[in-house]
């Protein structure tokens, strides 16, 4: 047995538990009253670090491919660039930290319906179908701000089709969603949506197994005191 | 039908005994003989045991209600339990035949079980025959045994014309309106020359559908024809090489626009259909003739049996519940390779006999046991590999009472890389072809010239051990965030607990000069820290934490410190069952999985919630060890065990495996 044969070995057996794993994927927002904003997407896999690690060590884990780190990176970039050319979109940029696996994207827009169609196409450009549609708008007069998901019902359906073990992956992972505000807020329609106690911010967490079977849904109406 | 089909599954799935029976009816060029030993089941589990269990009680009331009969007891099926039933099979360049011999007790209870309203079994003598009803099977029997017999033939023989010729049948394969124009037409799809077959084509019935259709065809289709050509062309080879019904008419027609031919190309695509139809329908009555002989040859003939050969009898084992016996790896390839084309005439398996498998069951585990038999060179290659015995050292780092498995081999390295590069030539040589022989001599005999045997067996001696000894829980920090009262994020570091599995691998080094020289390199580079003798990889891609030290020959690597020293400091808590250590200590390879240490030690967080932990922990907590070993090598027989034991509170295997089933069925 080589060294790197005993390696793969090693690795095998922490994995031996099944890839349960936890990952947060946040998504902060904060408005301006004149309807610009800046955006910062996380998504952080710290809790699963080990067995990241131990995963990216791999050629392919049950029956998937793992991509390297200089993949991971340049897909990063690429999303930054289509980013810096996307419409209304500008201040963008990207973190990356491979001993945490934390990944930001953060940038500012000129109107908040200027992000709708990114995640979608960026995703789109990963050859990845959008499994939600998602939309946002601010209404400046009216000082509304409202998040529009409808969750697709393929996702549920191609979800479903995944090998047990491959949808334990999402057992354990959450989605926050931060919006913040200068005015304060007066009312937030989504029951599982909390306001803050300064009034200026909302926040909603949910598990991704919820989102993904569409038990939760992420649509908000927040309205803002003129 | 289905009667029958039920009775004789019947029979496969029991069985039955003594050695001298129904053995002597076995001819001696089978190729593959299997076994069940009735007397050696029924030991384990008696037929009144086997009636009310589970599986027995579904077995009767099943057959009782298919036949509409009333059976409380697998003797109602007429079988002679306490005696052996076998499988074998014979090959020929034409015909395949699977053979099945059952010892009777009660032909009357038999027949009864496949007796219906139009019973069509005749009767010579006591010999009863049955014909299965599409002819593919007989079945013949007396009031000792009963002997199930189906052939098929290989189409290989009768793809050669000059052989399939002999017994009237073409080798039919479709092809273009070409050959049809032919008035040889479909008897020369083969591409062969169709002079030699058209004598002795039978039927005359062919002839005559041929003739009308020639005519037909010939006139409507020539300009098409003419025109089409090439398209054509490209399809029919296509057609050759695959199954039929798929390819033909839309395929043409689209690929060749040819519509007004469309109804042509139909008809000569019937005409295939059934001249197909008819050669199948030859090849199945050449079938049954030849497996009526054969199966006459069984019951009356005086021939060899298998027991005259050496390598039969030297694999059977009276212990054994079930035996395997293949004559020959080499042989099996050889016949097999035909289809294999060039590949096929290479050899592969040069060098490899008869393989055996048996399976036994007793009071404590399930065992398989393997072997195959080898040529004496290569069998002295694989002595002088495998003389070596595991580091008796390596002993004393074992902890059977936390170990979850562990892994080892011994070889001579020595031996190995002197003996590598011959069986290389061995296995690769015929397949390269007596052209490559010089260069594979060049390069075995250089492989000897930049190696020094002597030299590398001294680092790395041969023999090697992983062990896990156990699940540690390691605290590890992770990232997250909180949220102040304005929701404003922070980052903020959390530690959790992570179960790892502590290992630790060693493997003897009687000449550590290299490795130290390597050690130094890898401080001096940074990569390698350094403290009380133990050494730590600094790797900061890798997961866990990797130490490594030399201590008395041994070079140890692990990922758990607090083991590394207590390994430097002589005080290593050893404690190593007599299984554990007979396992390691007596067989080159072994390998062994303890399940029950691992209950319970996984944080349920980790499995994936509770409820997947209890049923992942509830399957470990049934399973005993498991374990595998190759035995030493017995003249030119090398073989190896798997086992399984099985867990406290169940009389036998058998028994333990019919309430597994039972619980699985609940």
């Amino acid at each position: 047995m080589n060294p790197k044969q005993l390696y793969k070995l090693l690795l095998f057996v922490l994995l031996i538990p099944i890839l349960s794993s936890c990952f947060e994927v946040i998504e902060e927002i904060s408005m301006k009253n004149d309807g610009t904003g800046d955006v910062v997407l996380t998504i952080n896999l710290s809790q699963s670090k080990t067995k990241v690690a131990s995963v990216m060590l791999l050629d392919s884990v049950q029956g998937y491919k793992v991509p390297s780190r200089q993949k991971i990176q340049q897909e990063l970039n690429e999303a930054v660039a289509y980013l810096k050319k996307s419409e209304g979109i500008s201040n963008v940029k990207s973190s990356s930290d491979f001993n945490n696996y934390i990944a930001t994207i953060s940038f500012s827009f000129k109107d908040v319906s200027n992000i709708n169609n990114i995640t979608k196409n960026i995703l789109a450009q990963q050859k990845i179908k959008a499994t939600n549609t998602s939309s946002y708008s601010y209404n400046k007069s009216t000082k509304t701000f409202s998040r529009k998901y409808q969750a697709v019902s393929t996702a549920k359906t191609e979800f479903n089709k995944l090998k047990a073990k491959d949808k334990a992956v999402f057992n354990g992972a959450t989605y926050t969603s931060i919006y913040r505000f200068e005015s304060p807020v007066t009312s937030s329609t989504n029951p599982a949506s909390n306001v803050s106690k300064s009034k200026k911010a909302v926040m909603l967490k949910s598990s991704i197994m919820d989102l993904i079977n569409g038990k939760i849904n992420v649509s908000n109406t927040i309205q803002l005191s003129k | 039908m289905k009667k029958i089909l039920i009775a004789i599954s019947l029979f496969l799935s029991f069985n039955l005994a003594k050695a001298q029976d129904l053995v002597k009816k076995i001819p001696s060029n089978a190729f593959t003989v299997a076994t069940i030993k009735g007397d050696n089941v029924f030991k384990l589990m008696f037929v009144k045991d086997f009636n009310e269990s589970f599986v027995g009680k579904k077995l009767l009331t099943e057959t009782s209600k298919s036949l509409d009969k009333n059976f409380t007891s697998i003797e109602d099926f007429g079988i002679n339990l306490e005696k052996n039933m076998y499988y074998f099979n014979q090959l020929s360049d034409s015909i395949t035949y699977n053979c099945f011999l059952i010892p009777i007790k009660d032909a009357r209870k038999f027949e009864s079980l496949i007796e219906n309203k139009e019973k069509k079994f005749t009767q010579q003598g006591d010999i009863r025959t049955m014909v299965l009803p599409d002819s593919t099977s007989i079945i013949k029997w007396n009031n000792n045994m009963l002997y199930f017999v189906t052939g098929s033939i290989r189409g290989s023989f009768f793809a050669d014309s000059v052989k399939s010729a002999k017994y009237g049948i073409k080798d039919i394969r479709f092809q273009s309106e070409q050959t049809l124009i032919d008035s040889v037409a479909i008897d020369s799809a083969v591409g062969v020359t169709a002079e030699p077959m058209v004598e002795t084509v039978e039927a005359p019935v062919i002839e005559k559908a041929k003739v009308q259709k020639k005519s037909t065809v010939k006139k409507n289709t020539k300009k098409t024809v003419a025109s089409k050509k090439s398209g054509k062309k490209k399809n029919a080879k296509k057609v050759k090489d695959e199954p039929l019904e798929i390819i033909y008419p839309e395929g043409t027609s689209d690929s060749t626009g040819m519509t007004p031919a469309h109804g042509q190309v139909d008809e000569q695509y019937d005409v295939y259909q059934k001249e197909l139809a008819e050669q199948d329908l030859k090849k199945k009555r050449l079938a049954f003739t030849w497996m009526t002989v054969q199966a006459d040859q069984i019951f009356n003939g005086t021939y060899e049996s298998i027991e005259t050969n050496k390598s039969y009898t030297a694999s059977l084992d009276n212990k054994a519940i079930a035996e395997l016996w293949v004559s020959s790896l080499q042989d099996v390839y050889n016949s097999i390779a035909p289809e294999f084309g060039t590949y096929g005439k290479a050899g592969l398996m040069k060098g490899y006999g008869s393989l055996n498998a048996k399976l036994f069951m007793d009071n404590k585990s399930f065992r398989i046991s393997t072997g195959l038999e080898m040529a004496q060179e290569q069998a002295d290659a694989y002595k002088k590999i495998m003389n070596r015995k595991l580091n008796k050292k390596f002993l004393n780092y074992v902890n059977s009472e936390k170990a979850l498995g562990f892994m080892s081999y011994s070889i001579d390295t020595k031996a190995y890389l002197e003996e590598f590069p011959k069986l290389l030539k061995q296995t690769y040589g015929s397949f390269l072809g007596a052209k490559m022989d010089e260069e594979i001599d060049l390069g075995t005999e250089l492989f000897s010239l930049l190696l020094d045997e002597e030299a590398v067996s001294k680092v790395i001696k041969g023999d090697a051990l992983f062990v896990i000894n156990g699940l540690k829980t390691k605290e590890v920090t992770y990232t997250t965030y909180e949220y102040d009262d304005d929701y404003k994020q922070k980052e903020v570091t959390k530690t959790k607990n992570e179960t790892l599995p502590d290992f630790l691998f060693m493997f003897s080094s009687e000449d550590h000069r290299l490795i130290d020289k390597l050690i130094k390199y890898g401080i001096h580079k940074n990569m390698v820290t350094v403290e009380n003798n133990i050494y730590k990889i600094q790797e900061k891609k890798s997961p866990i934490d990797i130490y490594f030290m030399i201590k008395d020959g041994i070079v140890f690597f692990g990922n758990s410190l607090s083991e590394m020293q207590s390994i430097s400091n002589n005080q290593y808590n050893s404690k190593i069952s007599k299984l554990h250590k007979d396992l390691l200590s007596k067989n080159n390879f072994s390998f062994l999985f303890n399940a029950k240490n691992l209950v319970g030690k996984v944080p349920d967080s980790e499995i994936g919630g509770a409820e997947t932990a209890k049923k992942f922990n509830s399957t470990l907590e049934k399973m005993g060890n498991v374990y595998m070993k190759s035995n030493p090598i017995k003249g030119r027989l090398v073989s190896a065990d798997i086992s399984a034991e099985i867990p406290n509170g169940h009389e036998n295997a058998l028994k333990y495996l019919f309430s597994l089933i039972e619980n699985a069925a609940k």
